[in-house]
């Protein structure tokens, strides 16, 4: 790829987050908001010594225990941001192309030097690498708040702050499996992905009905004409179960990522991304 | 001179509607060419086509390449106007101008700026706070500011007022147009590029009605106010338009020879809203 086809796609990828900046800024931003209120006002509901006991026992908890091991206990703490970014992930992907044709701004696009292998591609990368960059951000910036909020409240209490400084190590080293968890987690549902972007390439209106009626006719057929159910099956295996999105090391990275079921994922993912950008040739 | 579209048979079905039913085109390379129509002539589809955003069977070749196959190479050398404002609502001016500098590698960042800078339009504006006239200054200035040989206005003015419309044409040809690029400009306004024009582009239900130089125009048509003892002559030499003006019927004719006419009335070239009705109407009834 030389250098203008680097800019190229650059800019494609700026024009998705700022044009959906309030899926992949603005609802985080809204969650750590909300997290941040509800913490104030619990920690409003406790009392002073039982609110320094309580800082007390975390300190206690975390001081020399490697952040490594205390990761997950943050990751926890992200499953409303995993939420959100899931549910963003699906508005966006059902909404991107459909809306382009709704508005009639595919025109724009369209008269630009730009192939739909590049449009749709840079989609999926906005989905997979460019939107949990911004929720870890929005991630960092709430653990910073707790942070300096905790170290205050340790030096008006007099504790020792060494075990919170283990604590916040533990947060920053969160938000590196939190991004990976994000980043595998989009590759495994990549042909979620590519069903959802299929149909906001092909649907002249209502896109997600598209998307869901034809995945349940698909799924009846099957069961009607063979008396088997492996294609809802096998999306129960994938989308159920949140647990498996999670990691926590990086030996499951390598474990997740190359497997026959992830390859073949990938694969489904990839036929259904092409098949969005034969639908995203023609805009009639 | 070499044509830079050429098709052939170019057919397109929408359901039950024929949107175009065996079109047959070619502009000349360095022309300003008009395409001329009824709402519903198949205007917007031809030059869909023309870019590779409607799928059509039949020959084409536009700059040198099928639309159909590599749009986005072709994109390089063909800019598009459309008659919606197609602009994203939700971007700023700054950031069209940021999108276009990076996608497109023959933009001049200088030259839009330049343009923009003689206009009252402000960069930090989301293009749904901009007027209608605005939003197509703009376009014209990012357009103005790549180098291609082909512009291609589908209905570009439509919705402005005259001072914007009178604007866009005074532009496109006094800071475009420089002879070597070529520009097709679609509408039914046809009085207002009538003076534009280098070639001539008809369509009717989907057909081409009519391709002419508009030098050639004088030669090919010829209007003729009858004096009134002659209209059985005149009509033996079969008119393909004849209406009443200033009490008298003026009959337009094709192809016929001039020294043939002459006897008839007064003469003239019919101007081209005129042969417009005519041919649409030599459609219609023929």
């Amino acid at each position: 790829m030389d250098k203008f086809a680097l800019l190229q796609f650059y800019a494609l990828a700026k024009r998705e987050v700022l044009e959906h900046r309030n899926l992949f800024v603005g609802a985080p931003a809204m969650v750590a908001l909300l997290i941040l209120v509800a913490s104030i006002w619990v920690a409003l509901q406790l009392e002073q010594a039982e609110l320094a006991a309580a800082l007390e026992y975390l300190a206690i908890l975390f001081d020399g225990l490697s952040p490594f091991d205390m990761a997950p206990f943050f990751m926890l703490l992200a499953i409303p941001f995993f939420a959100t970014l899931y549910v963003c992930s699906v508005i966006y992907l059902i909404n991107t192309l459909y809306q382009d044709r709704k508005e009639m701004s595919v025109l724009f696009w369209q008269s630009m030097p730009v192939s739909n292998l590049q449009t749709v591609l840079s989609k999926v990368f906005t989905i997979v690498v460019v939107a949990p960059i911004f929720y870890v951000l929005i991630i960092f910036a709430l653990y910073l708040i707790a942070m300096i909020w905790l170290t205050l409240l340790g030096i008006s209490n007099d504790i020792n702050l060494v075990g919170i400084g283990w604590m916040f190590l533990a947060a920053l080293t969160s938000l590196l499996f939190i991004y990976i968890s994000a980043f595998v987690t989009s590759l495994w549902l990549l042909p979620s992905m590519g069903w959802l972007l299929l149909f906001s390439a092909f649907a002249k209106k209502t896109p997600l009905l598209w998307a869901a009626g034809v995945f349940i006719l698909v799924g009846f057929l099957e069961d009607f004409v063979f008396g088997t159910q492996y294609l809802a099956n096998w999306v129960e295996s994938r989308a159920a179960n949140p647990n498996q999105y999670f990691i926590f090391d990086f030996q499951s990275v390598f474990e997740k990522l190359f497997n026959y079921d992830m390859l073949f994922g990938l694969l489904v993912g990839s036929i259904l991304l092409a098949g969005a950008v034969y639908m995203r040739r023609f805009i009639d | 001179m070499t044509n830079i579209v050429e098709a052939k048979s170019l057919r397109k079905n929408y359901g039950s509607f024929t949107a175009l039913d065996g079109v047959d085109l070619t502009i000349p390379r360095g022309s300003i060419s008009g395409l001329i129509g009824p709402n519903g002539a198949g205007k917007t589809t031809t030059l869909k086509a023309l870019i590779g955003l409607c799928d059509v069977d039949g020959e084409l070749m536009v700059a040198g390449r099928d639309p159909r196959v590599a749009r986005h190479k072709l994109m390089r050398d063909v800019c598009f106007i459309a008659d919606v404002g197609i602009l994203p609502k939700w971007l700023k001016v700054s950031n069209v101008i940021d999108y276009v500098e990076a996608v497109h590698p023959r933009f001049d960042r200088k030259k839009a700026e330049k343009f923009l800078s003689t206009t009252d339009i402000p960069a930090k504006k989301r293009i749904k706070e901009l007027s209608k006239g605005m939003v197509t200054q703009l376009h014209l200035a990012i357009v103005m500011a790549i180098e291609v040989q082909l512009l291609v206005l589908d209905e570009p003015t439509l919705g402005l007022d005259i001072i914007y419309r009178k604007e866009f044409y005074d532009r496109l040809l006094n800071d475009y147009y420089d002879g070597n690029r070529t520009i097709i400009i679609s509408t039914h306004q046809v009085e207002e590029i009538e003076a534009l024009l280098s070639h001539l582009l008809f369509i009717n239900k989907g057909k081409i009605v009519l391709d002419a130089l508009m030098a050639d125009l004088s030669d090919m048509y010829t209007e003729v106010l009858v004096d009134p003892d002659m209209l059985a002559q005149a009509d033996a030499l079969g008119p393909i338009h004849i209406r009443e003006l200033l009490g008298k019927k003026s009959y337009t004719f094709e192809s016929v020879a001039k020294d043939q006419l002459e006897p008839l009335g007064e003469l003239h070239t019919p101007t081209v809203a005129d042969l417009f009705v005519a041919k649409l109407k030599e459609n219609r009834d023929g």
